[in-house]
């Protein structure tokens, strides 16, 4: 972006979509376990999430454009979240919330849960912990944030 | 089919679910005429995991079942566990647990409240109920630097001791919590809407929550005096000071008083303890935590405690192995869905959200 | 009065009373009208040769609690579900889970596991090592599959 000394700001429609889109995040309420809990937190006072413009936890998929999978995932959901990814429009992000989600966690070595959510859908940005805190997951989505807006930490 | 009525799917995914229910609806209008739940969305097959685990790394699994009160499923594991194996806490660790059990219950009737407030279309009490239990978590946090799944006890006491700070916090949150309970519970009662929406509405009678296996909150507000602590005291109850609320109503806004004063009871128990609370080690130097490992365990023990949901029991079945043969757990709240059928004849649709909402639903626990 | 097999004292101090499979339900129906009105678990526990379904049961008002034990050797055990509601889902769960089959539970079916789950996992002798994988038909039915790439 640059500033003109007329106070005039110019960009691209490529940058100003993306600036929208990655400050206009509505996830979508996918609470399946423990983590759900903490997803709940970052909404409510003291960890407020919309301070990074994404207060609008939407209920239905049609709505959303962020799924953030929080909390285990069995291999009897894994068709539903599937779906329910099927449905949110286009452009959509997934956070995988939780070691659980990522590749199974405490119960990867039984018989009921898949080990990782990004076999069903494709995953952008990975939150470890079990639950991660509400401070991981702000931190988790604003990577998200600079992920969509193109930038790197590096 | 010959029945006229609507057949409507609701869940896995769906707002008022509290996790992944799914129920199957057979509706004349709006009205319900039968409902299955369909449960195992969330079945992390922890029975069979504890099978394969030692003794004390099994707790991991229990604190994950009822993650909203997991302090009070660490208590419900260990009082069989250790009986198991030979290992009794020491009695500050004792108390420490009856302190923070009862916190914990606190933050789960909170959790309760802010999604139940959510259910009937209210979302400040949300705000409210979730600032608060920030606090304790912040308690929680300063006891063993976890938040949610603590992990906090383990086989023969409690991982770390309380220190000054701690106690500080939790005298802190004592003087101040109080205040704001009643400020959520007038947000609540002095609402038309919530009572309108409670009142009078899932009635559930003595003899049908007793035969269905109903306990905890949802027990106590349809008039039956049962609560584990008073029943087989377990840790200090015996020594604390409390009165077990129920009310005779057997309605959502009876189960909702119910835990508000349960709150207020929990309050009183914390408060005793932290008179009580007595010098000494927080640790059975028997179970050093590096031989806990090789711990052989005899027999089989059954232990139940009151969780925030009702009577949580654990059975263990050992063979004298460093593993135990067979974990079997009593989840109160699987025994309370099992009446939404019952209670949700013949209601209205958005009824029965308000009746599963008062039940209380944590899937942790319901498909373990 | 039904005849018992043994009473003894388990380690948490409650009684524990092997009963006959053939007593199983007359017993059972005696203890009920003894006031004990709460069957608060069922459990089935596969000691590899045989099955122990044991129950406990607690009367409310005397604040009593029994434990009831049974031995099955081809696995199927009278339910008790006509005599406590209680036991309708206890009994599908460890049908789900252990395999053992409730002769006259009005609706036995798989509880947490979709219906065509092959093997019973809380038995000892249930192969981790086999994976099944679930998938979704169209009409939002479960099926279950061996092949990684058509299931989850």
């Amino acid at each position: 972006m640059k500033t003109g000394e007329t106070g005039v700001l110019t960009t691209t429609l490529e940058n100003a979509l993306t600036w929208g889109r990655s400050n206009s995040l509505w996830p979508l309420t996918l609470g399946l376990a423990c983590c759900a809990i903490e997803m709940m937190a970052i909404q409510a006072s003291k960890l407020d999430i919309s301070r990074f413009g994404s207060e609008i936890f939407r209920n239905s998929p049609r709505q959303s454009d962020l799924m953030i999978v929080s909390g285990t995932v069995t291999k009897k959901m894994a068709p539903r979240i599937r779906r329910v990814y099927d449905e949110m429009p286009y452009p959509k992000y997934v956070i995988a919330m939780g070691v659980c989600v990522i590749q199974g966690g405490p119960y990867a070595r039984g018989y009921s849960v898949v080990l990782g959510v990004d076999r069903v859908v494709p995953v952008d940005v990975y939150v470890p912990g079990c639950p991660p805190t509400p401070e991981a997951l702000t931190y988790g989505i604003i990577t998200l944030q600079k992920k969509i807006r193109g930038e790197t930490d590096r | 089919m010959s029945d006229p009525w609507i057949e409507l799917n609701i869940g896995p995914q769906h707002p008022s679910m509290h996790g992944v229910l799914r129920l199957k609806a057979k509706l004349d209008g709006e009205i319900i005429k039968e409902l299955e739940p369909v449960i195992g969305y969330l079945h992390r097959n922890a029975e069979k995991l504890c099978e394969m685990g030692y003794y004390c790394d099994n707790l991991v699994y229990f604190d994950r079942m009822d993650y909203v009160g997991a302090m009070n499923m660490e208590v419900g594991y260990l009082e069989a566990a250790e009986k198991i194996l030979g290992v009794p806490p020491p009695d500050r660790a004792k108390w420490i647990r009856v302190i923070i059990a009862e916190l914990s219950r606190i933050a789960a009737h909170l959790v309760w409240a802010g999604a139940y407030g959510l259910d009937l279309g209210m979302l400040t009490p949300f705000f409210y109920c979730f600032a608060e239990r920030e606090k304790i978590l912040t308690i929680f946090t300063e006891a063993c630097g976890s938040r949610q799944e603590t992990n906090y006890m383990s086989i023969g006491g409690v991982y770390q001791d309380f220190n000054d700070k701690i106690i500080e916090e939790i005298k802190d949150f004592l003087a101040t919590f109080p205040k704001k309970l009643e400020e959520i519970y007038n947000l609540y009662v002095k609402n038309d809407v919530f009572l309108s929406r409670t009142k009078g509405i899932g009635v559930l009678s003595k003899e049908v929550a007793i035969s269905y296996g109903v306990t905890g909150p949802m027990l106590r507000a349809s008039g039956v005096e049962y609560d584990v602590r008073k029943a087989e005291p377990y840790l200090f109850y015996d020594k604390v000071n409390f009165e077990i609320p129920i009310s005779h109503k057997g309605d959502n806004l009876a189960r909702f008083l119910v835990r508000f004063e349960e709150m207020r009871q929990s309050l009183k128990i914390i408060k005793q303890g932290l008179e009580k609370l007595p010098e000494g080690p927080y640790f059975n130097p028997k179970a050093k935590k590096s031989m806990m490992i090789r711990m052989r365990g005899e027999g089989e023990y059954y232990a139940r405690t009151e969780s925030s949901k009702g009577e949580f029991g654990v059975y263990i079945v050992a063979d004298g192995g460093v593993k135990p043969y067979r974990v079997r757990v009593r989840s109160p709240t699987f025994k309370n869905l099992s009446i939404l059928p019952v209670l949700s004849k013949d209601v209205m649709l958005a009824d029965m959200i308000a009746i599963s909402g008062s039940i209380d639903l944590v899937f942790g626990e319901i498909d373990r | 009065m039904v005849d018992i097999i043994s009473e003894s004292i388990g380690k948490d101090n409650r009684k524990i009373i092997l009963v006959s499979l053939e007593n199983l339900i007359p017993f059972m129906k005696e203890m009920r009208s003894k006031g004990f009105d709460h069957l608060s678990l069922v459990t089935a526990v596969d000691r590899k040769d045989s099955i122990d379904v044991v129950y406990h049961l607690h009367s409310m008002e005397r604040n009593e609690y029994v434990v009831v034990k049974v031995n099955t050797k081809n696995s199927v055990v009278p339910s008790v579900t006509g005599i406590w509601p209680s036991a309708n889902w206890d009994e599908r769960e460890q049908y789900d889970l252990v395999g053992v089959k409730f002769d006259g539970h009005p609706n036995l079916k798989r509880l947490f596991l979709p219906e065509s789950w092959v093997g019973h996992p809380l038995r000892k002798d249930y192969d981790l090592s086999k994976v099944q994988y679930i998938n979704m038909d169209e009409d939002g039915e479960d099926y279950v599959t061996f092949d990684a790439g058509d299931g989850w």
